[in-house]
């Protein structure tokens, strides 16, 4: 079909509006960021500028903090799974026929447009080792359970509620500082502090709105059908349901995975400085620090193209196998 | 859709014009506009109050949103930086000059002050750099010791009195230490650990060597100072772990954390600066209003081998790229003179930069706080004060994430505090080979130094 020339420059002259933003603050500074990456650009005018070519990449390679920092933020994308399982239940649950659903489905989105750093600066509060509720819950629950009795007459240590954000113990007993693990270090701390807040923050977010848009195109003949063909509950969610759901956690995973890529600033800048001893300073937060506080900013765009090339490998791997579930 | 399109249009027109008519006035008519990045507190405020007021001409304004070293620099060198700006220590200064936006005032602050001879020495390396000078002094401190006169007299413990050592401290912090079960319910000792380095200097330690061309914080010297500090909180037990501070629910900054705590008496003593005060007096006064109250005192704080203090305070940079440069040295000149030195020590905003103005009876016994028997203290610790010596071949903000690296795990007794500060003198000493391979100037300044050990 082809428009009038006047229907041409009408949807050009709505278009370039857009187009002129993307270009000038998004396509620009992406292309300069990588044109710079190559180069020695420092804030502190004492350094002269050169070309470095992959001085930046190979110095990049043998960083040692870099590969810690890359390793944390690995560490912090283990609540996405939980992230997106507890989406899917949450929507399943809202997706039914009750009264008052629609004041749930609020409440529950409401982490979503509250403000990220008042909840940080709650989460904090209730991580507080002494005082703070979590670890009173904790603490109660082995009081009540006579848990730590019970170890004690096995002849193991007495349990006690997690420190959180002063830890630097994890789940898999990574050493901070160090590319090693010790079961010294096992235990929660930082890291399943930040990880626990996301997923609190994310169940009742977005996720769980494309599920429950997914939830309601689900066609309702083939949920018939599989009824009377005597199916249950749990076998018409699995056979028919969840496939349904396909494209939509595919993209729930894709995106997922980029955001957790790129995460991890907020709650550094908030709640931990990125410490203790580093565990919480993610790349996202590395490439700040390396820019805007030791004025690299050659070094943290390197830095920086390196996570977009992780991330796009990724995504491309989430397309390639990800599209086989996709053939319903 | 036209209608919508058009119809928005005149909406959005008539948003800009309602936005345009309640714009906020620059500034006030023939007045020359100031603005100083700088954090926001009432005492603050009042000395800006006492500019204006000095200077009708002048109309010094307060921007608190954009402080923080990077914000200052990016936006100085795109040309819409602060004409004033703060300056915290060693560091920052030189971070500043190099990128150029610092401007050097030397001859024009010499035509209004001495200030190799006036200025409290302690903060010369916040403006000086090279012998040249950037600014000016806004205030100066070294810590001491506050004490509360009700539990001193509670427990029948007579007040301390300096010069003393840690260990005759020790004695007394044991004795007003009290524990119920696991919890403490009263510490012996507050203190932030951001004062660290003053007890590697009273153990004759260093961070850097004398010419900064090395790290040598594995020195057995600066070993034994933080040894001790790790044996306030783990071995004697007087000073909270960063787990009882965290359930204190420090949040840090003016007028809370270690301070509130203090007040709160869930420490006996604590060791600050003199700026404590602008909040424990506000504390001072809503107690009054509940019939309670807060006695305090200040002693010198304990020596090691060593009787010296970390001098520290803050000072403002003259930002060469601001059209309005000529005008900022107004501000220093303001800073250098009586009335804001007097303002200083009245509002006990730290110690006024300017030594003269803190041996006068105005400071000793000021009128409007006639409980307050300890302004010697503070003047006579900075006469033991010295400033952090830092390396200008490293930068202090890679330096200090290095650092708080390894003493987070010494403050979390993760690690021996020797292998910890030999890691940190291992990674600040190649981090210092790394900034010599980027930067020439500083690579030729190093081998010059470097030479002359030869």
């Amino acid at each position: 079909m082809k428009g009038r020339p006047n229907d041409s420059l009408a949807a050009a002259g709505f278009l370039l509006p857009n187009i002129l933003g993307f270009l000038v603050f998004t396509a620009g500074p992406l292309v300069f960021s990588l044109a710079v990456s190559f180069t020695n650009w420092n804030l502190q005018r004492t350094i002269p500028f050169r070309v470095s070519g992959p001085e930046n990449y190979n110095e990049l390679l043998h960083d040692k903090q870099f590969w810690l920092f890359f390793i944390n933020t690995v560490y912090l994308m283990l609540g996405m799974p939980l992230c997106i399982a507890g989406s899917l239940l949450l929507a399943v649950l809202l997706n039914q026929r009750l009264r008052g659903m629609v004041a749930y489905r609020t409440l529950f989105y409401l982490p979503s447009f509250t403000s990220g750093v008042a909840l940080m600066i709650l989460w904090k509060a209730l991580y507080n080792p002494d005082f703070g509720p979590i670890n009173a819950l904790l603490d109660w629950c082995l009081q009540a359970l006579r848990l730590n009795d019970l170890l004690q007459g096995l002849g193991f240590h007495a349990l006690a509620p997690p420190q959180w954000l002063p830890s630097t113990d994890n789940l898999l007993g990574l050493v901070p500082q160090e590319i090693r693990i010790s079961g010294s270090k096992f235990g929660l701390g930082a890291r399943e502090a930040l990880i626990i807040m996301g997923v609190w923050i994310a169940i009742g977010g977005n996720n769980m709105l494309l599920y429950l848009a997914a939830l309601t195109n689900v066609p309702q003949e083939l949920v018939e059908a599989a009824q009377i063909d005597g199916a249950g509950r749990w076998k018409v969610f699995r056979h028919v349901t969840w496939p349904q759901l396909a494209p939509t956690t595919f993209f729930i995973v894709v995106m997922s995975f980029i955001g957790s890529l790129q995460g991890g600033f907020d709650q550094a800048r908030v709640m931990t400085n990125g410490g203790p001893s580093g565990t919480t300073t993610t790349l996202a937060y590395y490439i700040y620090t390396k820019a805007f506080e030791e004025f690299q900013i050659g070094y943290a765009s390197a830095v920086a193209w390196v996570l977009f090339t992780v991330i796009f490998a990724i995504t491309l791997l989430n397309w390639k196998f990800g599209q086989k579930e996709l053939s319903y | 859709m036209k209608w919508l399109f058009g119809g928005s249009f005149v909406v959005l027109l008539l948003l800009s014009c309602a936005a345009w008519s309640i714009r906020p006035v620059p500034e006030a008519a023939g007045k020359i506009p100031l603005l100083w990045v700088s954090d926001d507190n009432p005492a603050r405020r009042e000395q800006i109050g006492l500019f204006n007021a000095l200077n009708p001409q002048y109309e010094l304004r307060l921007d608190p949103n954009n402080q923080g070293m990077e914000k200052v620099i990016v936006q100085s060198i795109a040309g819409v930086g602060p004409d004033l700006f703060d300056c915290y220590d060693g560091f920052q200064l030189s971070a500043y000059a190099r990128s150029g936006i610092a401007w050097d005032i030397t001859d024009k602050l010499k035509e209004s002050i001495d200030f190799e001879k006036d200025v409290w020495p302690a903060v010369f390396p916040n403006f000086v750099l090279d012998g040249r000078a950037y600014g000016f002094p806004t205030n100066v401190c070294a810590n001491a010791i506050w004490f509360n006169k009700d539990i001193f007299e509670a427990n029948g413990i007579p007040y301390p009195a300096g010069p003393w050592t840690w260990d005759e401290f020790l004695k007394v912090a044991q004795k007003l230490t009290v524990r119920e079960g696991r919890r403490v319910k009263r510490f012996g000792l507050l203190n932030d650990w951001w004062n660290w380095r003053q007890f590697v200097i009273q153990w004759g330690g260093e961070v850097y060597s004398r010419d900064g061309t090395r790290c040598i914080l594995d020195s057995p010297e600066a070993i034994a100072g933080i040894q001790f500090l790790h044996d306030l909180m783990y071995k004697y037990k007087v000073m909270p772990t960063p787990a009882e501070e965290a359930a204190m629910a420090t949040t840090g900054g003016w007028g809370s954390g270690t301070i509130t705590v203090f007040a709160d008496g869930k420490g006996a003593m604590a060791l600050g600066g003199r700026w404590w005060l602008c909040t424990l007096r506000t504390v001072q006064q809503n107690k009054k209003e509940k019939a309670e109250r807060l006695r305090l005192g200040a002693v010198e704080c304990p020596h090691g081998p060593y009787r010296v203090f970390r001098g520290y305070g803050r000072a403002t940079l003259v930002n060469k790229n601001s059209p309005r440069r000529e005008e900022a040295l107004q501000f220093t000149r303001y800073e250098a003179g009586e009335p804001y030195n007097a303002l200083i020590n009245h509002q006990a905003d730290a110690l006024a930069p300017v030594k003269p103005y803190s041996y006068t009876p105005g400071y000793l016994h000021d009128p409007a706080f006639p409980e307050e028997d300890f302004n010697a203290v503070w003047r006579d610790v900075m006469q033991y004060a010295v400033p952090d010596h830092d390396s200008p071949f490293i930068n202090g903000q890679a330096a200090s994430r290095i650092l708080d690296r390894q003493l987070d795990l010494v403050k979390s007794d993760e690690k021996p505090v020797a292998d910890a500060l030999r890691a940190a003198a291992q990674e600040l000493n190649e981090e210092i080979q790394k900034t010599l391979q980027r930067d020439p100037e500083l690579r030729v300044r190093y081998e010059a130094l470097a030479g002359k050990k030869r």
